[in-house]
């Protein structure tokens, strides 16, 4: 009776079964970064063709949160460990542009003591990227050297100590960051576009890790260390490749950031950016790039109604009382939520494009 | 194929293996016996290089796998189950077979060439639920899944450690099947534990008796049922002579 089962169960699953070349699998995950990127180029360009000039600023910095979260999604999502410390190389990411690229009229006037001359040194926007990218590529393939070796709770108060030491550099090194006070001047040469651009880009490079071999090894990783190691998986090499692909990622969230708004201090890269970042996550789920987009948009447009209540509205002849602070306690009220009642987040375990193929299947039946 | 000589290893005070010789070969499926706390799952740890003996050596196919680390012996050929199921439970049943192949064609493209994921599901009764989360299969299944996913290794050597424990009796029939397949199919050298005797006496060519951290007899199944010293190990006491 058990094997007529397995038979019926056969013949229902048929025709999926047929595709596992690997070529193929490759081309499906293009095709779904794809698919999972669209609700993102349909808002932002809405945005870019009907929205006022102050929407398109504030869409701006939702891009590079949208990075940054997908960047995050990129380490936590396959590797099961919860990272505090991405917002250091959003940080290194957008000191790198501003200390290369700023016009040296500028620099005269903000960091003149900068050593190693880059008080005299002006870089073009895109070579100035670049480095900036690579130097924090260098300090990812360090910090992950350490992280790699560890997991669970130890990897956390690394990244943790990471991020309190970058920080601490950008505070205390006043002749090359400029301390507390904003690092301006940085040439504005990124707009919406190129933010669009970049945020296809990035989905789209997620998806193709997360389904990769070193993807698919990783999580397999994550779920279970010792039956990964009995099948010759290496955690520790997949877990550095994906924490310096995830830093690098939100580096360049960073230096996209430094090109848009223009002016940079640390305090933008601190706890605010990764409580952020992280709800976004946490809200939309971990363990999908599609979940990742989904919770930057939904707490995006969430955050932004509560700010507007924040200051106090008027409902017809009703004067609500101003409410400063209600977007951080909502904030923590989602993560908390989302805790208790919906870990695997809004998406749970499947990509946009594999809901819809299986809605679709279902409606054709 | 699998030579395994004079191994020690000592826990703290506790001497969980003395001395323990034993060997597989090629197309063989040797049954490991003996109580609990005997040392079976420590033997099997040592070879797959989860534990580094104290002493004595692992050998497969000649080359020195002495406590490599479980991803070095896994890379020359150990392939393994474990006692308490370990799956990668929100991957598909697909997917969990997929990762060993992937690793597998990365260090010995020849044997995974030889190797179907298709084929190792179908052949495990799995291919009716390939797309479905391994979390959610039957016990059965999972079982089953375990040994798909250690032969999608493409291992010279494969250790299954208790695949009966919590089969009914026509599972673990169905079980003794597959397992006899992979002699037929595969060729590798085959290690199983299991409390069900009569499961091991079906299944196995020789049987290698394990009491206290010592292999206390081996040999043909029959032959090691006569051993006086098994009988006293199983029955608790000795035949009369």
């Amino acid at each position: 009776m058990a094997r007529s089962d397995v038979a019926q169960a056969i013949e229902n699953t048929a025709p999926s079964a047929a595709v596992a070349q690997p070529g193929s699998a490759m081309m499906r995950s293009l095709v779904g970064g794809l698919v999972t990127a669209l609700p993102v180029l349909a808002i932002g360009l809405a945005i870019l063709n009907f929205a006022p000039t102050y929407y398109t600023y504030l869409a701006l910095g939702a891009f590079v949160n949208l990075i940054v979260v997908v960047g995050l999604q990129v380490f936590m999502g396959n590797s099961n460990i919860a990272n505090l410390g991405h917002s250091a190389f959003v940080g290194l990411g957008a000191y790198g542009v501003a200390i290369l690229s700023t016009p040296l009229a500028m620099k005269k006037l903000s960091i003149p003591n900068a050593p190693f001359g880059f008080a005299t040194l002006q870089l073009d926007p895109v070579s100035s990227a670049l480095i900036a990218l690579m130097v924090v590529g260098i300090v990812a393939a360090v910090s992950g050297k350490v992280i790699s070796r560890l997991s669970g709770v130890a990897a956390t108060i690394v990244s943790l100590a990471l991020l309190i030491i970058v920080h601490s550099v950008f505070l205390n090194w006043t002749d090359l960051f400029k301390g507390n006070q904003a690092f301006f001047g940085i040439p504005k040469v990124v707009g919406l576009p190129w933010m669009l651009v970049f945020s296809v880009v990035v989905i789209v490079a997620a998806r193709l890790f997360k389904d990769s071999r070193w993807g698919l090894q990783l999580r397999a990783s994550a779920q279970s260390p010792q039956a990964a190691a009995a099948l010759g998986i290496d955690a520790r090499r997949l877990r550095l490749m994906s924490w310096v692909l995830s830093a690098l990622i939100c580096g360049l969230a960073g230096v996209l950031y430094a090109y848009f708004a223009g002016t940079i201090s640390p305090k933008l890269f601190y706890f605010q950016m990764i409580f952020n970042t992280l709800a976004m996550l946490i809200l939309g789920g971990m363990a999908t790039v599609t979940g990742a987009v989904t919770g930057v948009i939904v707490l995006s447009v969430g955050l932004e109604f509560i700010r507007s209540i924040e200051s106090g509205v008027t409902i017809g002849a009703i004067q609500l009382p101003q409410l400063l602070g209600l977007s951080g306690v909502a904030l923590g009220v989602v993560i908390v939520l989302c805790m208790a009642f919906r870990p695997s987040g809004i998406s749970g375990r499947h990509e946009l494009d594999e809901l819809l193929s299986r809605f679709f299947r279902r409606n054709a039946k | 194929m699998l030579s395994v000589e004079a191994v020690s290893k000592t826990f703290g005070g506790v001497q969980a293996l003395r001395n323990a010789s034993l060997s597989c070969e090629a197309g063989e499926i040797l049954g490991l016996i003996g109580p609990n706390g005997a040392g079976k799952s420590t033997l099997v740890n040592a070879i797959s290089g989860v534990l580094r003996p104290d002493t004595g050596s692992v050998k497969l196919a000649g080359q020195d796998i002495t406590g490599r680390g479980p991803e070095h012996c896994a890379r020359a050929g150990v392939g393994r189950t474990f006692q308490t199921i370990r799956l990668f439970k929100d991957l598909t049943v697909r997917q969990n077979v997929e990762v060993a192949h992937i690793t597998c064609r990365a260090v010995r493209p020849d044997a995974a060439a030889r190797i179907g994921v298709d084929q190792l599901l179908a052949q495990y009764q799995l291919d009716g639920f390939a797309d479905v989360p391994a979390g959610t299969l039957s016990y059965g299944s999972q079982r089953r899944l375990e040994i798909a996913r250690a032969l999608a290794l493409g291992p010279s050597l494969i250790l299954l450690d208790e695949p009966a424990a919590g089969l009914n009796e026509g599972e673990s029939e169905t079980l003794a099947i597959a397992i006899e397949g992979i002699r037929r199919d595969v060729g590798c050298a085959t290690i199983v534990i299991d409390h069900d005797l009569r499961f091991i006496n079906r299944l196995c060519d020789r049987l290698c008796v394990m009491d206290q951290g010592q292999v206390i007899a081996s040999g043909q199944t029959e032959e090691v049922w006569r051993d006086p010293r098994v009988i006293e190990v199983y029955v608790g006491q000795s035949a009369p002579a």
